[in-house]
């Protein structure tokens, strides 16, 4: 009896903060503002991002300067080897980076910075208007609540419909994301999933609301080849069907050629390369994008280890070489690299790179 | 899950057979002859002997283990020596008032704990965390008769806000149920404040974990407000060790229990437990230890069960 009680208790109180919640805050029923409808405008614009990271009372620079912008419709490519900023950079867009981090520049969506936001107006377009997959998919899904209100979830926090029809439409996404028997997984939890399974209802999740920008980081890097090739067929088939523009974020150049229009190449926190995808692959002018390309495997395309190319490492953000952060790895290095930090050199149309090799060509 | 059941009792049953042991030789190591308190200063070597005969005293005390043994396991617990009563039929009038204040003091104690510890992990390292923390502390480390008796003096005798003591007013004849609930409340704080303070730490670390985790994220980048992140995607998964927990503590809480009904003289299972230590009432003594054993055995295995219901990734076989 005694202990009965006790278990009563115990899931008293939890009933009784899901009250509370339901009471003080209904899902929220307001309708979205009004965009100003600019038909050829850019659908993302970022310029000079910069995320800085309080460690022990000093700011380290992680992400320096990156400028980039997304067409309508466009899938940008943003590659670079692990650490080199390319997470920060994603979730500094949309804020979700922890408070340790200081971000400044501007990420204009549509027109509106969304730096400059308040938090309810940034949280009405998460999830509506831009979402993100993240490059976990076994721990990015609540092991404790089912696939179906997991989905319904942001359903119901940007639209005002029932639980009924979220429900419904929910399994008609996950019909959409290719999920065999759409209803008895509704049911299931994410630990009945597999890996891909689990990065599909992610999909399912970050497209429910039809979003005009999907923020992919690193989307197939968890799961093995096959499943990767699925899963990027299903993103490029879901994008082109919904209008989405998506930042694709990976360190694997076949993904970028497969998927992108243009891409921006990042190193040690800063955008080394930008240009269309044909130009970065047949003309690049970075050598940090040259050993990229060098390094893809061109026989055992079968080989899923991580690209090592170039020898050594990228920069832990407390050490970042002052002038070319490149240099240290760089066979090109000259003098001048090491003391002043070479500027973005535009080489063609739309192609622009960070390096003092380039500035002899423009002049 | 009902083969785990039975197993799970199956195993308990050596558990509680030692628990009978060891109190039993305990209990007759323990200075202080029953026969002799019983008698008082009518205490002669004859009237001793008879009534030790006749209690069954004295056998060797191996002999008389198993035959109250024999006897439990005919459900009879045997007679209190002092009061002359069936043992079982003076639990049972004991039972409700401990099982008042045990539910409430728990209930009210894992819902402060549930939404302190929540909050200061949310706000880790705020001015308001370290307040808590510091506050936890200090009742963490009270003992629960030193915290029940401040709690008469302010509460009682510097301001006269409630009873000091028992169950009801005993000037009047047909106590009221506020007169009922006004005499729980310094017990019942006093078993919460004790228990509130771990509990709402271990909920502080294990919602500061899960606030770290992916899925958080998630919930944030779906735009749910901060209050459903903690409250609805953090708080099921952080509770989930809470529920063990629970389990584990009962013993503790029980134990603390019989201290402050000690205190505040509140006839329970506690106070007939300290009432029968004093006497040597050996049948009540057995009967309360086996019975809170029993307790244990259950409140762990509910723990364990309503895990499983929580958590959808434990399953039991
Ligand atoms: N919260 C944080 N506080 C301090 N430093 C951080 C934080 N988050 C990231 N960093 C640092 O910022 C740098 C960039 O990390 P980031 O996670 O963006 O790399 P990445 O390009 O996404 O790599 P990967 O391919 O491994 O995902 C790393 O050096 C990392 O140590
Ligand atoms: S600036 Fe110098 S060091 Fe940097 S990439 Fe160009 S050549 Fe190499
Ligand atoms: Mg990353």
């Amino acid at each position: 009896m005694v202990s009965i009680s006790l278990y009563m208790g115990c899931l008293f109180s939890q009933g009784f903060f899901v009250i509370v919640f339901a009471v003080y805050f209904p899902p929220r029923q307001d309708a979205k503002e009004p965009i100003g409808v600019c038909p050829v405008s850019n659908v993302l614009e970022v310029e000079n991002l910069n995320v800085e990271f309080n460690m022990d009372g000093k700011y380290y620079h992680a992400v320096r300067d990156v400028s980039f912008y997304i067409e309508p419709g466009e899938v940008l490519g943003l590659v670079g080897e692990s650490g080199c900023g390319k997470s920060v950079t994603s979730l500094a867009l949309v804020r979700l980076l922890t408070k340790t981090a200081r971000i400044s520049g501007s990420v204009r969506y549509n027109g509106r910075d969304l730096l400059t936001l308040s938090d309810s107006q940034m949280r009405q377009i998460r999830g509506d208007e831009i979402s993100m997959i993240f490059q976990e998919p076994m721990t990015s899904l609540n092991p404790v609540y089912k696939i179906g209100s997991q989905i319904s979830e942001t359903l119901l926090l940007h639209r005002n419909i029932s639980a009924r029809e979220a429900f419904a439409q929910s399994v008609e996404m996950l019909k959409k994301v290719g999920i065999p028997r759409p209803d008895d997984i509704m049911d299931e939890y994410p630990h009945q999933l597999s890996g891909g399974m689990r990065q599909r209802i992610m999909i399912a999740i970050a497209m429910a609301c039809n979003p005009q920008l999907l923020i992919a980081d690193e989307p197939t890097t968890a799961l093995d080849v096959t499943i990767q090739a699925q899963i990027l067929e299903l993103m490029k088939g879901i994008g082109s069907e919904f209008g989405t523009s998506t930042l694709l974020i990976t360190h694997d150049l076949g993904v970028v050629a497969e998927m992108c229009n243009r891409v921006a190449v990042m190193y040690a926190g800063e955008v080394v390369e930008q240009g269309k995808v044909d130009d970065i692959f047949y003309n690049p002018q970075h050598p940090y994008t040259r050993g990229l390309l060098n390094a893809i495997p061109k026989i055992d395309a079968e080989s899923k280890s991580r690209l090592q190319p170039i020898e050594g490492n990228v920069p832990s953000i407390t050490r970042m070489p002052r002038a070319c952060r490149f240099a240290p790895r760089c066979v090109h290095v000259m003098d001048r690299c090491k003391v002043e930090p070479p500027p973005l050199f535009e080489t063609d149309d739309e192609h622009v790179a960070r390096c003092w090799l380039n500035e002899v060509k423009e002049a | 899950m009902i083969g785990y059941t039975i197993r799970r009792i199956l195993q308990a049953i050596p558990t509680l057979l030692g628990v009978t042991v060891i109190s039993f030789f305990l209990m007759h190591i323990v200075p202080g002859n029953p026969v002799r308190i019983l008698l008082g200063n009518r205490y002669t070597p004859e009237r001793a002997a008879l009534l030790s005969k006749q209690l069954g005293l004295n056998k060797p005390v191996w002999v008389q283990y198993f035959v109250w043994l024999g006897n439990i396991l005919h459900g009879n617990f045997g007679y209190s020596y002092v009061y002359n009563k069936p043992v079982v039929s003076l639990i049972l009038q004991a039972l409700p008032h401990t099982l008042i204040i045990v539910v409430v003091a728990v209930m009210l104690a894992h819902i402060f704990a549930v939404f302190l510890g929540s909050v200061q992990a949310y706000f880790e390292n705020s001015p308001f965390d370290q307040i808590v923390t510091v506050i936890n502390y200090f009742f963490y480390a009270m003992p629960a008769f030193w915290l029940g008796i401040l709690l008469i003096i302010f509460f009682a005798i510097d301001i006269p806000l409630f009873p000091s003591g028992g169950i009801t007013n005993p000037t009047v004849t047909h106590p009221s149920f506020g007169d009922f609930a006004i005499h729980l409340v310094l017990p019942v704080v006093t078993l919460m404040l004790i228990s509130v303070a771990g509990w709402a730490r271990f909920m502080r670390s294990s919602m500061r974990e899960a606030l770290l985790q992916d899925y958080v994220r998630t919930a944030r980048m779906k735009g749910a407000r901060e209050f459903r992140i903690i409250f609805v995607h953090a708080l099921r998964n952080s509770i989930l060790p809470l529920i063990t927990l629970l389990g584990l503590s009962l013993p503790g809480l029980l134990a603390g229990a019989l201290f402050v009904e000690e205190i505040f003289n509140y006839p329970g299972m506690g106070l007939l437990y300290w009432n029968a230590l004093n006497d040597r009432d050996f049948p009540i003594l057995l009967a309360v230890t086996v019975f809170l054993g029993i307790v244990t055995v259950i409140g762990n295995l509910l723990a364990d069960l309503i895990y499983s219901l929580v958590d959808p990734r434990i399953q039991y076989r």
